[in-house]
Order: structure tokens, then C-alpha cells, then sequence
């Protein structure tokens, strides 16, 4: 085929070398503006190795920060590094990388086994080692059973998986995925957080955004808070935690009968303050949020609650990022 | 990965080719959308089909051009007998009956399209044709140097000479030679070979070739992007520029089995309901070829075209519309004025002039064939002593419509070689724009 003069790099991986030094993924000092509105301001940031969240609101540049990464958007300012390359208009190094988009659109009338063996033939794999390739890494999302179907019948959780399965095909070194918990019920979400943490202990740099500060909390502890396109902080979470233990934070339980379920929980002794919007309502005030969350499971199954939604609102994270931000949100 | 043996940059390459193909090809099966505007192209075909075998059932009504079944003075014997036979045509006591022996008279019928062409058209320089089949020309009272009119020394016949400066031929003809000639023979050569060539040029290289690339072509890359979907494509190692060649392949796979059935089943039914004694008209398969390779190579860079101006612009349809306008004049320029400079400007200018040299190959006695049509027995002539028919023959109008020279001034083997050659160069040169605006899209 014709060759791709106008290509910085070259589109393949057997000329490609990785920088052996350099870290996996690297910031200096990115802006990214879209006309008068800035989605990411001086970002700089250096990431080998391990599971890594990535947490903010919806539209504080998550998204923005990924996409710039996967070469999908070019920094106004700054420079991104994917293996010591630029990922601007060279593919190259996405040989290494896996990436779940935050994109809900997908091609619906592909079986998840078509669709995952398609995208791996791009890796330069022939057909017959895509069907393999593709065979292993939708069991390992556990999508097997239902992999000869279309996506278009899928539930959310199934997409994602079958997305996240498109992203681990050549075992990647870099896995990024964008919300991959967004939407999921909680059997994909634990199968999705069990296959992030998989990865995790297989070495490889995962990097995963989220706007719900407990869900990225069961995954990892290394974390960057991202706040209106700025770095916020960076680093353990706990050490984060330990000083937001003074922030009261509220969690909604929907049940069928609110106050048995209130004698049970003022138990704890995190538990300080509860409230009764409806019969069926319950909104309890606590200062651990993540201890409180180990042993709420084990109150609703002891005493047989009949709960039907655990509502954990923006509020953890908008108080994390009040408190950082010194009171403002 | 592991490197394989064997594993060189073409094979890999291939398999993205291949992969992204394929890929392709599903998705336009998959949509309505492809199987409408395919199905559309299809109907309106047919329907133009169904006028042909129409036309091509209808017998054309035979004209008495020279006016030699009439009986003008009404003694029971036509003008042509008694020409025959030397009798006076205005006088009832004059006639073929009071002969010794007596004639019987013959049948008006057989003195309409008597004196039919017997021009031979494979001989293209200066020829000496036509033959005074009736015997009226021998027969009149015309002194021998007026039954030469043309002075070759030959009386009753007709000279054909190829004006090399307009392109056409003049004819020069003996009087009352070939005067009767038959409008169905005539007429239906020449709507069949019109249709072969209005549906090639107007249906195949304009309607279809514009139409399909612009439903077709203008979302492949662009549908992408807008739902988002691209990501997946390009979250991969391959280069964009590779993305929109190989996305075009899958465009191809579609289109191109398409035109190639369309195109037999054209051949195949117009070969068969032709004029001609013959089973098939082999003869016509040289024009349908060049056809098809036109039309291949319209909707290839029209492809090309509307990806990349989907890719320019998310409304990149509009963009297209303009262009399909300006290909529509440009169509009917190249019908009319193929040697228009405007032409070199157009995709489909450089497609026509391939079915242009097709149709000069396959059917090389066009020029004369036209004249034929055009001088119609002389009844444009002034010469003529009666004027029955039309100015043309039937058909001649169509035909002279749909078929028009090379306008390059080269021959036409020259002509289509540089025909493929340019616009295979302005799908690169699309492609290769395209890709670099492609590679300059920011996916968001």
C-alpha cells in the first residue's frame, strides 16, 4: 500500500521503540483550550506502573486529559508523552495501550466477539490470532457465554466489558479506561473493578477516571483529583482521607422499612447524625465514609433489610474537593 | 507479540487492510440506508430499461420518403411502377396495363422504403456506396450526366467523403439513389445505440456514480467521528491516512459488485432485444466494458472526493451538492462540446470520454452511421424532388445527443489511457488530502 509520507511516525510496531527510560505516561505543563474555554490548564504529571484514578466532576478534564493521551486531541499548550513519544498524529505507540472511551456509542450490530476480533486484526494480528486473542480476553472480562451476540442487545455492563475487552486485546502495557464504572449495575461493576484490579497486580499501568470518589476507592489508593481542568492533588488516598475525616458526609438509603434500619445503623459508632426525609428514606451523616461502607453490608444481610438503593452522591468528592479547594465548590 | 517468521510490513499492513475492509463492508450491509439508495439506483435503471425494450418492441412506421406509392393520376398503378415501367405518372391513360403484355399492378406497399441504404460503413476514407435498388434513378427520364450528378462517372450511386476538418462526413449523392430509406432498420439501431449511451453516460458515470458516492461516501469517515465510534479505530496502531484508504476498499466491495451486476444485466438484456439478426450483440460488449470501467472510476474518486469533504466539514454533503452541479454541466458539456477545455476540470468530462473511445472502437462506423441518419435519403438535400418524410430519420435526434467525439484529439486508445491515468490521480490526490485533514481532526 501507499506509504504514509506525511506520518511524524511510522505506524508500525516493529519499527516503534519504546523509550526504556521514560515514564509510561507524562504531562509537562499541558493546557488544552477550546476557544475562550480552558478544559485543562498546566497539567503536569508522571505516571509508571500500577492502578492510578483519575477523579473529578463531570467537566473537569478528565476526558480531555485521556484523549490527549490517546493522541485524539492536541495539547494548545505543553507537551504529552505516551512512552517517552508523541502521540499527536502518531499511532505508533498505541500498539501498547488499551483505551476504553467514555463513548457510549458503539457498533451495535457486531457480536462483542466480532467487534473484539476486528479491532485486534489492527494490531497486525491475522485472522485466526484475533479469534484466539479475542476468545481470551472477553473470557477474561467474563463475556464469554454471551459473546456470539449482538452488542446492540447488551446491558450497559456488558458494553463496557466488551469495550474493555477491545482494549486489553496484544496485552497492553497501558490500559486507560474513561468512566468504565458509569451506568454498570453492581455485578459489572464488581466484575469491572475485579478486572482492573487483575490488571493491577499484572504489572501493568492502568489509569481509570471516575466522578464517585468510593468506587475508585475499592480499586486503588493512588489517585489524582483533577478540579475545573487543574491538578488538585496527587497521591494516597488515605492520606487525602485522613484529614477529610472532620467532613461530615451523607449517604441515602431507599428501604422498605427506614427506621429498623436506623437502630441497626446508629450502632456503628461512625454513624453521628441521621435524618428521615420519607418512611422509606433514610440519610445518615458520617465522618468515616470508607469504614462506614465495609460495614454496611454486613448490617443489611445480619438483619434482613430490605434495601433498594444506596445512594452515594457527589458529596464525597465535592467535600474532598471543597476541603482542598479551601471551602469553595 | 511475539514476531512471527515471515512477518514483514506487507503482511501486517494487509491484515489491517483487510480487517478494516471487511469491517466496512458489514456496516454498509448492515444499514437501510445503503440497501435504499442501491435499490433506488437499481429502479431507476430498470425503469429506463423497460423504455428501451419497449422501444425496441414498437415497430417505427415505415415513411414513403420519395413519395413513389402514391398514384397521382389514378389509373390503379403507383408512381413507382410506372417510373418502372416509363409510363407518364400524370396520365391515366399512360400506364404499365396497356403495355404489351400487360403488367398487373403491384401492390402500394412494395414502394415504400424500397430504396433502403446499402452504404458500406466499414470502410472509413472516401467510398463509393449506394446502390439504386428501385431502379428509379436508371429508369427517369434524366439525361446519363444527370443520373451523375456527383461526376465520379458512375451514375445512380453515392459518394461518401470524410471531412477531415469538421469530423464528419458529406455525402454526395447521385439523384433518387437510396432515397427510400427503412426508418425501423435505421431507427432502431439508433435508439439502441443512444440508449447504450445516454444510460452509460447519464445513468452509470452522472446519476449513479455521483449519487451513491454522496450518500455512501460522504459518512464514512465522517459518521464515525460524529458518534463517536472512530475511537475504537483509532485507539489502534494504524495511521489515519490508512483508516480512510482502507474504509474506502470496504466502500468499494460494495459499490463496485453493484455496477458490475447492473452493467450484465444492461448487456445482457440490450444485447438480446438489439436490432439484428443475430442471437446477441457481441458486438456492443466493447461499449458496456468502457462503461463499466467509467463508472468504476467515477464512483472510486467521487468516493474519495465526498469522504474527504466529509471529513472537511461535519455538513460536508453540502459541500458535495454544488460539486454534483457542476458535474451535471459538465456532464451535458462533454455530450455536446467534448473538446471543452471546463472538461479537464471535471471527474465526470475525463469518465465519459472513456465511453466515448469505447463506443469509437466498438462501433467504428458511428460518423458515417449519424450522417446517414442526418442526410436521410437526401430529404435535407435541396436536390430532392419530393420531400415525404421528416428532415431525419427516426433516431438520428437521440443518438446524435448521446454520442459525441474525442475531445482529447487523440485516439481512442490514447484517450482512455490518459482518461484512467487522470482520474486515478485525482483519487490519490483526494485520498491523500482527505487523510491529511483527517490526521489534523481533533477527535473529541
Amino acid at each position: 500500500m501507499i506509504p504514509d509520507i506525511a506520518q511524524e511516525g511510522s505506524a508500525q510496531e516493529e519499527q516503534w521503540v519504546p523509550e526504556p527510560k521514560a515514564p509510561v505516561v507524562m504531562f509537562n505543563n499541558v493546557g488544552k483550550t477550546y476557544g475562550r474555554y480552558q478544559a485543562i490548564g498546566g497539567v503536569s504529571l508522571a505516571l509508571s506502573g500500577g492502578v492510578t484514578g483519575i477523579l473529578g466532576l463531570n467537566g473537569a478534564g478528565k476526558s480531555t486529559l485521556f484523549k490527549l493521551l490517546m493522541g485524539k486531541l492536541q495539547p494548545t499548550q505543553g507537551e504529552v508523552r505516551l512512552f517517552g513519544t508523541n502521540p499527536w498524529k502518531n499511532p505508533a505507540p498505541y500498539a501498547r495501550v488499551g483505551y476504553v472511551p467514555e463513548n457510549e456509542n458503539m457498533h451495535d450490530w457486531m457480536t462483542a466477539h466480532e467487534f473484539v476480533s476486528t479491532f485486534a486484526r489492527l494490531h497486525g494480528l491475522t485472522r485466526d490470532e484475533a479469534k484466539q486473542e479475542a476468545e481470551r480476553v472477553l473470557e477474561f472480562v467474563g463475556l464469554s457465554d454471551v459473546m456470539h451476540k449482538k452488542i446492540g442487545r447488551y446491558s450497559k455492563g456488558m458494553r463496557q466489558r466488551a469495550k474493555i475487552a477491545h482494549a486489553l486485546v496484544n496485552d497492553p502495557d497501558l490500559i486507560i479506561l474513561d468512566e468504565p464504572l458509569q451506568g454498570c449495575d453492581p455485578l459489572a461493576r464488581t466484575t469491572i473493578m475485579n478486572v482492573i484490579r487483575e490488571l493491577g497486580r499484572m504489572g501493568r499501568t492502568v489509569l481509570l477516571s471516575s466522578h464517585i470518589l468510593s468506587e475508585i476507592e475499592r480499586i486503588t489508593e493512588q489517585i489524582v483529583i483533577l478540579h475545573q481542568g487543574r491538578l488538585l492533588a496527587i497521591g494516597n488516598l488515605h492520606a487525602i482521607r485522613e484529614q477529610l475525616d472532620n467532613i461530615p458526609h451523607t449517604i441515602e438509603i431507599e428501604c422498605g422499612d427506614a427506621k429498623a434500619l436506623a437502630q441497626d445503623v446508629l450502632s456503628l459508632e461512625v454513624v453521628h447524625g441521621l435524618q428521615f426525609p420519607s418512611p422509606t428514606k433514610l440519610k445518615i451523616f458520617t465522618h468515616h465514609l470508607g469504614e462506614f461502607h465495609q460495614r454496611l453490608p454486613k448490617i443489611i444481610v445480619d438483619n434482613n433489610h430490605d434495601v433498594m438503593v444506596i445512594n452515594n452522591p457527589d458529596d464525597d468528592l465535592q467535600s474532598i474537593l471543597g476541603y482542598l479547594t479551601g471551602g469553595y465548590n | 507479540m511475539e514476531k512471527k517468521r515471515g512477518e514483514t510490513i506487507w503482511t501486517s499492513l494487509d491484515r489491517k487492510a483487510t480487517a478494516i475492509a471487511e469491517f466496512t463492508m458489514r456496516q454498509y450491509r448492515t444499514r437501510i440506508s445503503t440497501w435504499v439508495v442501491l435499490g433506488v439506483g437499481f429502479l431507476a435503471i430498470s425503469v429506463v430499461l423497460l423504455f428501451y425494450i419497449d422501444a425496441m418492441n414498437t415497430d417505427i412506421e415505415a415513411i414513403d420518403n420519395d413519395g413513389d406509392s402514391y398514384d397521382w393520376d389514378g389509373d390503379g398503378y403507383v408512381n413507382g411502377q410506372e417510373i418502372k415501367y416509363g409510363t407518364d405518372l400524370n396520365d391515366a391513360f399512360s400506364h404499365p396495363g396497356l403495355l404489351n403484355p400487360p403488367i398487373e399492378p403491384e401492390p402500394a406497399s412494395m414502394y415504400i422504403n424500397e430504396d433502403d441504404y446499402d452504404w458500406d460503413y466499414s470502410d472509413a476514407s472516401s467510398i463509393t456506396t449506394g446502390y439504386d435498388n428501385d431502379g428509379d434513378c436508371a429508369n427517369s427520364s434524366l439525361l446519363l450526366s444527370q443520373q451523375d450528378g456527383n461526376g465520379d462517372g458512375t451514375p445512380c450511386n453515392i459518394i461518401l467523403r470524410y471531412d477531415s476538418l469538421n469530423g464528419g462526413y458529406i455525402v454526395f449523392a447521385d439523384p433518387y439513389v437510396d432515397e427510400d430509406p427503412d426508418e425501423d432498420r435505421y431507427g432502431k439501431e439508433a435508439q439502441h445505440r443512444a440508449f447504450i449511451l445516454g444510460i452509460g453516460k447519464l445513468g452509470f458515470v452522472f446519476l449513479l456514480s455521483i449519487f451513491i458516492p454522496l450518500f455512501l461516501a460522504t459518512g464514512l469517515i465522517r459518521d464515525e467521528m460524529t458518534s463517536g465510534t472512530m475511537q475504537y479505530m483509532t485507539a489502534k496502531p494504524i495511521a489515519r491516512g490508512e483508516i480512510f484508504l482502507y474504509r474506502m476498499l470496504g466502500y468499494l466491495a460494495i459499490v463496485w459488485p453493484y455496477l458490475i451486476m447492473l452493467c450484465s444485466l444492461l448487456a445482457l438484456v440490450s444485447g438480446i432485444m438489439g436490432p439484428g439478426d443475430q442471437f446477441f450483440r457481441f458486438g456492443d460488449l466493447g461499449v458496456w466494458f468502457s462503461i463499466l470501467i467509467a463508472a468504476l472510476l467515477a464512483t472510486l474518486v467521487y468516493g474519495m472526493l465526498f469522504a474527504f469533504l466529509g471529513v472537511l466539514w461535519k455538513y460536508g454533503i453540502i459541500l458535495a451538492l454544488p460539486i454534483a452541479a457542476w458535474e451535471l454541466g459538465m456532464a451535458l458539456l462533454s455530450m455536446s462540446v467534448p473538446e471543452s477545455s471546463f472538461l479537464r476540470m471535471s471527474i465526470v468530462g475525463w469518465s465519459m470520454s472513456i465511453i466515448d473511445s469505447g463506443a469509437y472502437l466498438a462501433w467504428p462506423d458511428m460518423a458515417m452511421f449519424t450522417q446517414a441518419g442526418e442526410w436521410a435519403g437526401g430529404s435535407n438535400q435541396g436536390d430532392t424532388f419530393l420531400m415525404f418524410g421528416g428532415n431525419e430519420l427516426p433516431g438520428y435526434g437521440a443518438l446524435e445527443w448521446a454520442q459525441s467525439d474525442l475531445g482529447l484529439g487523440l485516439g481512442p486508445y490514447a484517450t482512455t489511457v490518459v482518461s484512467v491515468i487522470v482520474l486515478l490521480f485525482q483519487a490519490t490526490f483526494f485520498w491523500f488530502i482527505g487523510q491529511l485533514i483527517f490526521k489534523s481532526k481533533e477527535i473529541v
